[in-house]
């Protein structure tokens, strides 16, 4: 098994679901966001935090999962925020205009 | 022609691995990796003079991917096994870059800037909005990410589509697989009643007719292309109506329709000049 592969952990607090991305954000990891998406919907968690301190690389197909994901949350009328981008990461989001729609923090524990 | 991004920001990542002479491995493979996409810009910049094709309903815009768009949300896959190809995928992609505008089909043209398919470069293009359309739409689609195995378009403000779009190639099965998958909204209502009027039935022949165009390059023709619909949300996004704004159809429609003033104004100019 790749070692880089992406997992996708969901905790589920009270106010919200935090899925914790561990590896590589790309075409592989389709099957692991969607699943952790279920995760989250099946708990009725109306607020996601996806956690990319532990994600060490994404390429377009991963951000185009990060769209779709994000798509899916404001379709079920979930808010989404992202905590632990790199600063590369956080002009990645901000060029491709995911930011619109995501509120970035700057720390995990925030 | 040539059409480039200008590219002021650095990030502070990029900055320290160039003052970094003896990068470690990880860190350059890091370097790599991030330079494969382009570097932020808040508005997309057609530097050099568009001579084959108009640059206004490109120049100034800001980037719009399928979350700024208004109609539905589809994601569409088309993809060919190239089979009795013996390419890899990394050899299909360095051929599907360099030749990208011979792969479109003829009733659209796709400048691709002089630097090639790579990231923060702009392609303008010029397409037909629907099918027997009297007019030609201009607009372009910036190359947000470029490496070896994939790249990705993202339209500007204006386009039809609100869209990113990846071009890709895997094994799978032992077999090399072309790949273009779009992520893509109807950007305001009109783009959104000529997608249902036949516009996205016409977007899926151009994107079939791309990669058996492909195929038929690599020595896979006859191979069919496999295409997949999906709606990923079926609502309209009506606080996107204002996109109406910045629609490249309605641009193109008004520059046709006042063409013949413009040769007017242009004649007497020449007749006074020649007085």
């Amino acid at each position: 098994m790749d070692a880089d592969a992406l997992t996708a952990r969901v905790e589920t607090g009270p106010d919200r679901a935090t899925i914790l991305i561990d590896g590589r954000i790309d075409r592989d990891g389709d099957a692991a966001l969607a699943a952790a998406y279920a995760e989250v919907a099946a708990a009725g968690a109306t607020a996601i935090r996806l956690d990319f301190t532990a994600v060490g690389y994404i390429n377009s197909t991963g951000i185009a999962l990060i769209v779709r994901l994000l798509t899916e949350a404001r379709r079920d009328g979930r808010t989404v925020e992202a905590v632990g981008l790199s600063d590369h990461y956080r002009e990645i989001f901000r060029i491709t205009r995911l930011s619109d729609f995501m509120t970035i923090l700057e720390e995990a524990n925030a | 022609m040539m059409a480039t991004m200008r590219q002021e920001t650095e990030t502070d990542e990029q900055r320290a691995a160039e003052a970094t002479p003896e990068a470690s491995p990880a860190s350059r493979l890091r370097t790599s990796r991030d330079e494969a996409w382009a570097k932020p810009v808040d508005r997309v910049s057609v530097t050099a003079a568009a001579e084959r094709a108009p640059a206004d309903t490109v120049q100034g815009r800001k980037l719009s991917g399928p979350l700024q768009g208004f109609g539905r949300m589809w994601q569409k896959t088309f993809r060919v096994p190239l089979y009795g190809a013996t390419l890899s995928p990394r050899e299909v992609i360095a051929i599907w870059k360099a030749e990208f505008p011979a792969f479109w089909p003829k009733s659209a043209k796709f400048y691709a800037p002089l630097a090639g398919i790579a990231p923060g470069e702009v392609a303008l293009l010029e397409l037909k909005p629907l099918p027997g359309a009297p007019i030609k739409l201009s607009t372009g689609v910036m190359v947000i990410y470029a490496d070896d195995e994939s790249f990705t378009f993202m339209t500007p403000e204006g386009h039809t589509l609100s869209a990113w779009i990846t071009f890709s190639a895997f094994e799978e099965n032992g077999v090399t697989v072309a790949q273009a998958q779009a992520l893509e909204r109807p950007s305001d209502p009109l783009d959104e009643l000529a997608y249902m009027l036949g516009g996205s039935k016409m977007n899926d022949r151009f994107w079939e007719q791309t990669l058996a165009n492909l195929a038929t390059r690599l020595g896979a023709g006859g191979v069919p292309v496999e295409t997949q619909r999906v709606c990923i949300d079926k609502r309209r996004q009506w606080r996107q109506v204002g996109n109406l704004r910045h629609s490249a159809s309605i641009d193109t429609m008004k520059r046709t329709a006042t063409a013949p003033i413009r040769a007017m104004r242009r004649a007497v100019k020449r007749a006074s000049d020649r007085r």
